[in-house]
Order: structure tokens, then C-alpha cells, then sequence
């Protein structure tokens, strides 16, 4: 067979399968976002993160994290420890974050409290992160080829010239799988971050509006370093969540090692 | 007295020449004040909910918006299914579809929950597993069989998913708690908050805040959620698989529906009936079309008024439109009664109107007024609907006060009538000396005649009677039910009845109590001993049972516990239970938080200090749950001493507007007695013969009371109307047949003979009156709502009764009461 049949087939399948992807994609979007993905983000990662949810009566809870993270080739390996609050203290998450689609993401939780660690299964990436209003799928890297995507407008958001992109899932199995069923996103013009996306949920009818809130050049590298979330229904807000990352350092030479199961048990240092 | 009624009665004269002299100009005034308040209706709302009966600031409607701020609305729609093997994949698969047409299609879908997707949290080996019962469809037979033992054992699904013979599943439907009207747009990136001042550190980030109070899911919402429920249901529904809808949003839905229905027939009807009688009596068009038009436009201004003021129309308000229509037209009557004679006996047409506004004016302010007074006792109703029904009613006796004194008579002055002089027939009347009269038929005379001489020749037999009636009446009284029970108000054969009671028997309730433990501290449901204190709760409510109330289910936070930790250490049952330790609890909450569930939100609030404990109760006659109320109520106070408790949840609603009800109810009748008591010596003159004009009054009332008590009619939110609205309608009948006896026995100084001249003048309309006024609320039988069908009997009864003690009580005591001083004057 020639080669080139390898790569067409494949896509003739898609075609048959999915009839979303005969609708004309916009090439021009696609490349924003493949610019996006393929955005410098450093190879390995360590950094402190602040998690305060507010419920509607504005009421906080925060959770402090350590966190570490290294990519794998194209697979990303990260480990995060819970510093605050006392009774949750040193749990620990392990996450594999696998490129090849058909492969589920593995992921590991250690309870101090019971000296097990437990893995847990993650075929649904529509699910709260940590009880936060973000989801699993907006916490890992996603496969462009998921979406249709469609350059809506060229904008300006607070002095910054942006792209706005709609991304709409290809089929009812990526909606269920990530939790939306579209969201539109404002990528910066100049560092290719997304500094702004609205989600429209799959259920519940509710509306999530994230926004960059700080943005730093760190070692080279744009970083988002504080981020809104705020979960609408209707106009009723009904929860928001602020992420702030602090201690950002980029290529720390993370040895392999901490990213196992025995080091989770153990605990960093 | 004399001469302050005389000298009224000219100042309605009076008042009469202007209004003719300027007909054209007052008729463009009433037009267009008819108008701008009939413009106001299109933005009438409807409002059917259980919470609709209290007043947006009582205190416990507060708590329970509080509650449903936090935990999302606590009615659920249920769509159930029965079949001897549930767990067969044929049947399975058909579950599975309607499951998933549900979601794809319901609007305002919060979420949904069946066997399909439900909670199924164990543990294999090294993995903890929180996945859907069947987020893998099985392959076999056996692993079909595992998934159904896991199913059939899992406490969390009996008696929700699962009835407790396996042969009945349900599909649990959450709507929107809010309002979508106005809100999101799909408009871009619309939402974001540009113009807000920045915010400096977003760990304050609150600029976006939107604090404004939100507005719960609509009445039109509701509704298109319950139809687009009722189509899909329709598709999936087939002779294997029988499945039907039930729960509040459906009750409530249907509610809506059947008032639409019954305010178009009842007004329907009470315009035929109306237009039949008026005919009867005057035997001409304008005698139909003037009076039918004067309540139209009362009513139209009425609704209007409600639309301008923002009050919806809820179910105890229903009755307002086909209430206002019979009320209205009775003041009309008197006066056309009056212009009619004078017309008809050659008078011109201005001294007619004239005469008539000057001979019944008088009459039908006080009646008026003393109506309003009884409807304006509901006004400070703690029941929401019924203070409405209260405030608008009397708006609208007030304003068919002002349209029968001002319109009528301009219309009367512009339209053309035909005199009837050349074919009047007079001297019909027996007694005589008396005004000529119109051409009523001779079988009313015999009728009045009759009357007159049974009341006036035996007044102490009749008094008497009167009494032993009173006396078997007031026994009955004693008898009475209170209930307040709106399922029961449904028709005993319709679906939605049928399906609500299945529903309650199957899986053991179908309402609940929702019991809030705040602990007032972030984490404080980490606490050991607090969460055995809950759980320990919820298994003691589960054993309670008195005669109607039993707890078909307890259910908190601790399920999810129990449930996680199970999992935690291989699915050993040893381990259903909560840990005693801090920590643990902690990390299993976060556990649970984080293995793909977003349940722990109908649980606890995201700061984990509240934590909510939901008792399953079938749904019975509010009365019945004030013990057990009681009794939640004294369980937390003790047990939980140093946490704040909030019991609210759908039957605290239920009591409360049980509760209220019968507070209102005694406080209307007795402001209602005592303000129409005073009209009644204002009137008169006299405090004595005002007192005693108040026994025909009350009569009726007590002898309805009677036939609930002996009858098991239950004193609702509707019965309880009848005595206050029978005491503001009987009270015109005395008003007219007090007003006209004093003038006649001032002229003829003889009670007979005052007696006889009354009924054969008054006594007519009175008849009239009373019988469209019952007809009026006799069509409320016609309804299918067993509750309008109770009101509708008792206060047509009533009227009717009100008639008897007018023709027989209040001759009789007015013959005893006032000497005859001249003879055969």
C-alpha cells in the first residue's frame, strides 16, 4: 500500500464516522491553535499552587499544593502534594498524562490517613478537578483533532489584540468525554496564551468563564499565574475558583524518580 | 336619620343630573381609564408552586430560598417504570434510550439521574472505581447478573432507583433552579466583566459578583420542561414498558393547566347564567348587554390592576374572575330595577336615572362597602394568595362600585332604550299604595306573598326552629377537619394523582424534610462525632411511624462516606460505616471529590461546615405532619446543641401554609363580624337593631360550619373563604331588606306591612341576586379540582342559606322587634 493511503484512510474513516468533519473547518483557527498547543510551555515544571474556591456566599476555602511536573516525550508526567489544609496534608496525586488518545490518562492518589495509595480511573475528564470549577480535561493538554474550530473575530481585550475561536467537540463521545459542548476562547496575539474562554457545559446547562488574570515571563516563558474560573447558570453566579501559581521555575532537571508510586507513598522530601 | 338618608339620597340625584349633562365627556374618562388598565394584562404571571401560598417575606419561605439557593431546587420530577425483571437487557436497553433522550432533550435539565447512571463506587484490587452502574454495557448474562446484585444491594438506590420488590425504577429529574429569562447569551464572548473596575488582586475576585436575587425557574419554564417530559415519554411508552410521570414540577404543571381551563368555563358559565337571569328579569337587550358589560370591565380592570402591581394569579386566586362577575352584577341589578320602573312609568330618561341612583345609591355604597370589608378581611392573610384573593376582590367590589354609579348611568343616558310605557301593566302588586312595578311574572308575588305571611305571622316558631338548627349546627361545627392537601386536590382519577400515589407507596415517599446542620466552621463536618450524630439520626428517623407519617428513607452526607471507605478497604461490608477518625474522613472526601462525582454538591456546601439530612416522607395531609414535625424539631434542638438547625424542605412549607391558614381564617372572620357589625349600626342608626341585624348575617355561616362538621368537609385554604365571603355577600341581602324595611315602616309605622312592602320591592332583587350569585358558585362543581368542587357547593349553599334567614330570621325579628303604631295606614 502507499503511503500516502496510510495517512488518507484513516481520514476517510473519520470522514464516514464523524459527517461534523465535512463541515468546512476553519484552517486559519486551526493554526491559532495548533500555534497555541505547540506554545513553548518548558519541558519540566515546579510550582506552588494556591486553590481558593468561593462558594456564592462568598465564602473561601483554599488548598495548597506543591507541584511538579515533566514531559516525556510527548506524554506528561506530574506529582502534586497537598500542603494545606491540616487533615488532607501530604496527599498525594500521580498523574500520567498520555498523548496517544485511545491510551487512558493513569492516575494515582495516596491517603496518608489509611497508608494506601489507590488508583483511580479516569476515563471521564469531565469531572471537577479537586472540587475546583475546572475540569480534568481543562487541567491536561487536548488533541486538536477533536475539535472544529472557527475564527469568530479579531478583538481587543484590555489593550491586547486577540483572536476569538470557537471549538465545538466532533462527536457526542468528546463532548461526554471532556464535559462540554462548546466554548469559545480569546488566544493573545503576541504570546499565543489563552487569556480568555466561556464553556458551555454539557449538563446543567451552566456557563464557566475563565480568564487569565496575571501573566508573567518567567526563564523565557509566558505563565499564566493567576486565573479566575466563575460557574454560571443563567445569571446566577454559582461558584468561582482563583488559581495562583507562585515559585514558578522552569528546566529544574526533575530526576524521573519522582514520578512513582513509592515516591508518592514517601512523600518529597 | 331621616334626613341624613334623604339628604343623600338627593345628592345621588344630584349627582345623576351632572352625569347626564356630561355623559359624553365621563364616558371618554371611564374608556380610558378602562383602558390603561386592561392594557396591563399581557404581563399577567401565573403561579401554581407549593411555595407560591407563602408571603415572599415569611420567614420560613426565607429558609427554604436559602436552602434551595444552596442545594438546588429539592422537587424532583420522577419518571418511573414498572416490570417484573427489571435487570434484562431488553428492558435495560429501552431504559437506556429514554435515559438518553431525556438528556439530550429536556430543557432547563439540571441533571439526571437513573440506574443508567447512578453511583457505583467499589474498589478492585489497588483501584478505587467510582463509575455509573452501567458505564460499561455487560457483555453476558453474567456480568448483567453482578451488576444487577450490586444494584439491588446498594441501600443508596432503594427506595430512590429502586423500589423494595426490585419491580419498579425510576429515572430522577432535577431541574434548573433559576430563572433563564435574561441571562446568558450565546452571544460571543458576552459575560465577561470589561466594564468593572479592575480588580488588583483577584484574590479578592469578587468584581464580577453578582449579588442581585435571581429568579427561580418560571412558571413557563416549568411548563415547557413538563410538556417536552410528557412528548418524550409519549415515544418511549409501549405495552412492555409502562411508563409514567410524577413529582411536584408535574402537580405543579397540572395545577396550571387545569386553572387555565377552569377560568375559561367558569367565567364562561357565570356569563350565561348571568345573561339568562338578567333576561328573565328585564326582558330586554339593555338590561343584558349593560350590567354583563359593567362586570367585564370591572374584571378587566381588576386583572389589570394585579398585572400592574406584579401579584400572579395562583390557585386559591383562580376563583377571582367568575367571583367578581357574580358579585359585580348585583349592584347593577338594583339600580336597573329602579331606572327601569320610572322609565317604564313615563318618566324621562334623565329623572329615571335620577330616581334610581337616589333610591338605591345609598344601597349599593353600604353594600359595596360591607362586601369589600369581608373580602378585605383576607388582605393580612399570612396565606399569600389568599391575602391577594383578599386585596383584589375588594379592588374589584370597589371598582364595579364606581363603574354601577358613574358608567352605567352614562350608559343608560347614551344608548337608546325603549320605553315600555304604553304596555306597563300596573296594580299587580297585593298590597297596596305601593309603586308601580315591572312586568315581573306572577308566580315571584305568590312566592314573596307567601314569604311574608309565614315570617310575619308565626316569628317565634320560626325563631325557634332557627335555634334547634343552630344548636345541631354548632355540634357539627365542633367536628370540623382542618387539611391542607394538594395532591388531593387533583381529580381521584387523573394520571398525575394516580401516578403521584404509586410513587408513594413504591418507593415510600415522595416529598421529604431537609434537615440543615450548619456547624459554622469551614471543615466542621470532618468531625467524628458529628457525622455519628447524623447518622445516628437518620437511623433513628427511619424506625418513626405514627398513624399517617413514616420516614421512607434517610439520607446525608454520610452515605458518601460510609460508601467511599467500603470501597476503600476491598467492598467489605465490615466497613459501611463512618471512620471515628479526623483525618480519614478528610482524605475520603477527597477522594470522593476528586474520582469523577460531582454528587458531594447535594450533600454538604463547598466549605464542608453544613451538612443536609433528607428525611423521605409520603405525601399526606399537612396536619398529619405537625407531630412529626414537632418532633424532628426536638430531636435537633437537643442533639445538636452547639450547631444551628434548619428544618425546611417541602412539607415545612406544607405546614406553615397549614398553619397560617388557620391563623388567617380566624382572624378574617372575626375582623370581618366585627367591621360589617359596625356598618351595619352606621346604617341603621341603631345599636341594638344593627346587633340584631347581624343574627341573619352569621346564621348562614354557622349552619355551614355545621354541614362541614357533620358532612367531613374539610376546612382547606378554600372552604375557609366561604364564611368570610358569605358574610360580605349575605350581609348586601340584610343591608338592602334593613334599608328598605326602616323606610317602609317609617312611612307605614306597621311591621307587617313594612315587611310585605320590602319583599315585594327588595325581596325581588334579593331572589335575583342569590340565585346568580349561588348559580355563580355552584358552576365551581363543575370543576375537576376536588378542592373548587368543595367551595363551589359551600358557598352556593350558604348564599342560599343567607336568602332563608333574610325572607324568614330577619322578618321574624323585626316583627317581634318594632311595634305597630298606627293601623291600616
Amino acid at each position: 500500500m502507499q503511503p500516502f493511503l496510510f495517512v488518507l484512510f484513516p481520514l476517510l474513516v473519520k470522514l464516514i464516522l464523524f459527517p461534523g468533519l465535512c463541515v468546512a473547518d476553519d484552517a486559519r483557527a486551526r493554526q491559532i491553535m495548533e500555534a497555541v498547543e505547540a506554545r513553548d510551555d518548558g519541558d519540566n515544571q515546579t510550582t506552588d499552587m494556591l486553590m481558593v474556591l468561593i462558594d456564592k456566599n462568598k465564602k473561601q476555602r483554599k488548598k495548597f499544593f506543591q507541584n511538579y511536573s515533566k514531559d516525556f516525550g510527548k506524554d506528561t508526567k506530574r506529582i502534586m502534594f497537598i500542603k494545606s489544609p491540616a487533615p488532607i496534608k501530604n496527599t498525594g496525586f500521580l498523574t500520567f498524562d498520555y498523548d496517544d488518545d485511545a491510551k487512558d490518562d493513569d492516575q494515582w492518589l495516596f491517603l496518608p490517613a489509611v497508608g494506601k495509595t489507590k488508583r483511580i480511573a479516569t476515563s471521564d475528564k469531565s469531572s471537577s478537578f479537586m472540587g475546583s470549577d475546572l475540569n480534568y480535561s481543562d487541567m491536561t493538554s487536548r488533541n486538536l483533532e477533536d475539535y472544529k474550530f472557527r475564527l469568530l473575530k479579531e478583538s481587543t481585550i484590555k489593550g491586547q489584540k486577540v483572536w476569538v475561536i470557537e471549538s465545538i467537540p466532533r462527536n457526542r463521545k468528546i463532548e461526554d468525554e471532556i464535559g462540554y459542548k462548546k466554548s469559545i476562547v480569546a488566544v493573545g496575539q503576541d504570546n499565543y496564551l489563552v487569556i480568555r474562554a466561556k464553556m458551555w457545559t454539557s449538563e446543567g446547562g451552566y456557563v464557566k468563564y475563565l480568564e487569565a488574570k496575571k501573566i508573567e515571563l518567567i526563564d523565557g516563558i509566558w505563565v499564566i499565574t493567576q486565573t479566575q474560573v466563575s460557574k454560571k447558570q443563567g445569571k446566577a453566579f454559582k461558584h468561582q475558583t482563583l488559581l495562583e501559581f507562585t515559585n514558578v521555575k522552569f528546566n529544574q532537571d526533575l530526576d524521573e524518580n519522582i514520578f512513582t508510586i513509592r515516591r508518592l507513598e514517601k512523600g518529597l522530601f | 336619620m331621616k334626613s341624613i338618608r334623604s339628604r343623600i339620597e338627593a345628592r345621588f340625584e344630584f349627582f345623576a343630573h351632572v352625569l347626564f349633562d356630561h355623559r359624553y365627556k365621563m364616558l371618554v374618562v371611564m374608556l380610558l381609564f378602562v383602558f390603561l388598565l386592561a392594557s396591563q394584562i399581557p404581563g399577567i404571571r401565573l403561579d401554581t408552586s407549593t411555595e407560591g401560598f407563602l408571603h415572599e417575606t415569611d420567614p420560613i419561605l426565607i429558609e427554604y430560598e436559602g436552602f434551595r439557593d444552596l442545594f438546588g431546587r429539592d422537587e424532583m420530577a420522577i419518571v418511573a417504570v414498572r416490570s417484573e425483571n427489571i435487570f434484562d437487557f431488553k428492558f435495560l436497553g429501552k431504559l437506556k434510550n429514554l435515559h438518553e433522550d431525556l438528556r439530550n432533550n429536556l430543557p432547563y435539565l439540571d441533571d439526571i439521574t437513573s440506574l443508567v447512571n447512578a453511583r457505583n463506587t467499589h474498589g478492585i484490587d489497588d483501584e478505587l472505581i467510582v463509575e455509573n452502574l452501567f458505564e460499561k454495557w455487560p457483555a453476558n448474562k453474567q456480568e448483567l447478573n453482578v451488576l444487577a446484585r450490586q444494584a439491588k444491594q446498594n441501600p443508596m438506590y432503594k427506595n430512590l432507583l429502586l423500589s423494595e420488590d426490585g419491580k419498579l425504577t425510576t429515572i430522577v429529574l432535577k431541574t434548573h433552579t433559576y430563572s433563564g429569562q435574561g441571562g446568558e447569551t450565546e452571544e460571543d464572548l458576552a459575560g465577561f466583566s470589561d466594564e468593572a473596575p479592575d480588580i488588583g488582586d483577584p484574590l479578592d475576585g469578587d468584581a464580577d459578583w453578582n449579588i442581585e436575587k435571581q429568579v427561580y425557574l418560571t412558571d413557563m419554564e416549568n411548563s415547557e420542561f413538563v410538556a417536552a417530559l410528557g412528548r418524550i415519554l409519549d415515544q418511549h411508552r409501549t405495552g412492555d414498558f409502562p411508563v409514567f410521570m410524577a413529582g411536584t414540577p408535574v402537580v405543579t404543571d397540572f395545577l396550571k393547566q387545569s386553572m387555565i381551563s377552569n377560568m375559561r368555563r367558569f367565567m364562561g358559565i357565570a356569563l350565561v347564567v348571568i345573561s339568562i337571569f338578567l333576561f328573565v328579569m328585564f326582558r330586554r337587550l339593555s338590561g343584558v348587554l349593560m350590567p354583563v358589560f359593567i362586570v367585564m370591565v370591572s374584571l378587566v380592570s381588576t386583572v389589570g390592576l394585579m398585572a400592574l402591581t406584579g401579584v400572579a394569579i395562583k390557585i386559591p386566586t383562580q376563583i377571582l374572575p367568575s367571583f367578581l362577575l357574580s358579585v359585580a352584577v348585583g349592584a347593577s341589578v338594583h339600580i336597573l330595577v329602579m331606572f327601569f320602573q320610572s322609565f317604564d312609568r313615563g318618566e324621562t330618561k334623565r329623572d329615571a336615572i335620577a330616581h334610581a341612583l337616589g333610591h338605591s345609591g345609598l344601597a349599593i355604597l353600604m353594600t359595596s362597602l360591607t362586601t369589600a370589608a369581608g373580602l378585605l378581611s383576607f388582605s393580612t392573610a399570612e396565606v399569600a394568595p389568599i391575602a391577594d384573593l383578599g386585596l383584589f376582590s375588594a379592588a374589584g367590589v370597589i371598582l364595579s362600585l364606581v363603574y354601577t354609579i358613574v358608567f352605567l348611568p352614562v350608559l343608560l343616558s347614551i344608548f337608546p332604550i325603549k320605553s315600555k310605557f304604553t304596555k306597563e301593566i300596573s296594580g299587580q302588586l297585593s298590597v297596596k299604595g305601593t309603586p308601580g312595578n315591572t312586568a315581573t311574572p306572577m308566580p315571584m308575588d305568590a312566592v314573596l306573598n307567601f314569604v311574608a305571611r309565614i315570617s310575619t305571622q308565626n316569628p317565634v316558631k320560626i325563631l325557634l326552629t332557627a335555634l334547634i338548627l343552630f344548636v345541631i349546627a354548632l355540634t357539627g361545627a365542633l367536628k370540623i377537619e382542618l387539611s391542607h392537601d394538594p395532591v388531593r386536590w387533583l381529580p381521584d382519577q387523573s394520571d398525575v394523582r394516580i401516578s403521584n400515589e404509586i410513587l408513594d407507596h413504591e418507593l415510600k415517599g415522595t416529598t421529604s424534610i431537609e434537615v440543615v446542620v450548619d456547624t459554622k466552621k469551614e471543615n466542621g463536618l470532618y468531625d467524628p462525632d458529628l457525622l455519628a450524630r447524623l447518622e445516628h439520626s437518620g437511623q433513628l428517623f427511619e424506625t418513626y411511624k405514627d398513624d399517617k407519617v413514616y420516614v421512607g428513607k434517610a439520607f446525608s452526607l454520610t452515605m458518601v462516606i460510609k460508601e467511599t471507605n467500603q470501597a476503600l478497604h476491598g467492598n467489605n461490608p465490615l466497613f459501611y460505616k463512618v471512620p471515628d477518625n479526623r483525618d480519614l474522613i478528610a482524605q475520603e472526601l477527597f477522594l470522593f471529590e476528586n474520582s469523577g462525582s460531582d454528587d458531594l454538591e447535594d450533600f454538604t456546601d463547598s466549605q464542608f461546615s453544613k451538612a443536609r439530612l433528607t428525611l423521605k416522607l409520603p405525601f399526606v395531609d399537612a396536619i398529619a405532619y405537625s407531630s412529626f414535625m414537632d418532633h424532628v424539631q426536638d430531636h435537633f434542638q437537643s442533639g445538636y446543641p452547639h450547631e444551628n438547625i434548619q428544618i425546611t424542605g417541602m412539607v415545612a412549607i406544607l405546614s406553615r401554609v397549614l398553619t397560617n391558614a388557620m391563623h388567617s381564617m380566624m382572624k378574617s372572620y372575626g375582623y370581618a363580624f366585627g367591621v360589617i357589625t359596625l356598618l351595619m349600626v352606621l346604617l341603621i342608626g341603631r345599636v341594638k337593631i344593627g346587633f340584631f341585624s347581624m343574627i341573619p348575617n352569621i346564621y348562614p355561616i354557622f349552619i355551614m360550619l355545621g354541614v362541614m362538621g357533620w358532612f367531613h368537609i374539610p376546612m382547606d385554604l378554600f372552604t375557609m373563604l366561604v364564611g368570610s365571603i358569605a358574610i360580605g355577600l349575605a350581609v348586601d341581602d340584610t343591608i338592602h331588606f334593613m334599608h328598605n324595611f326602616r323606610r317602609y315602616y317609617e312611612k307605614y309605622q306597621d311591621p307587617v306591612a313594612a315587611v310585605y312592602e320590602t319583599l315585594h320591592t327588595t325581596g325581588r332583587a334579593m331572589l335575583v341576586t342569590t340565585c346568580v350569585l349561588s348559580i355563580g358558585f355552584f358552576t365551581f362543581m363543575f370543576s375537576e379540582m376536588n378542592n373548587l368542587f368543595n367551595f363551589g357547593f359551600l358557598a352556593g349553599f350558604t348564599l342560599i342559606l343567607a336568602l332563608l334567614s333574610d325572607y324568614f330570621i330577619a322578618p321574624a325579628l323585626m316583627v317581634l322587634l318594632n311595634k305597630k303604631t298606627i293601623s291600616n295606614s
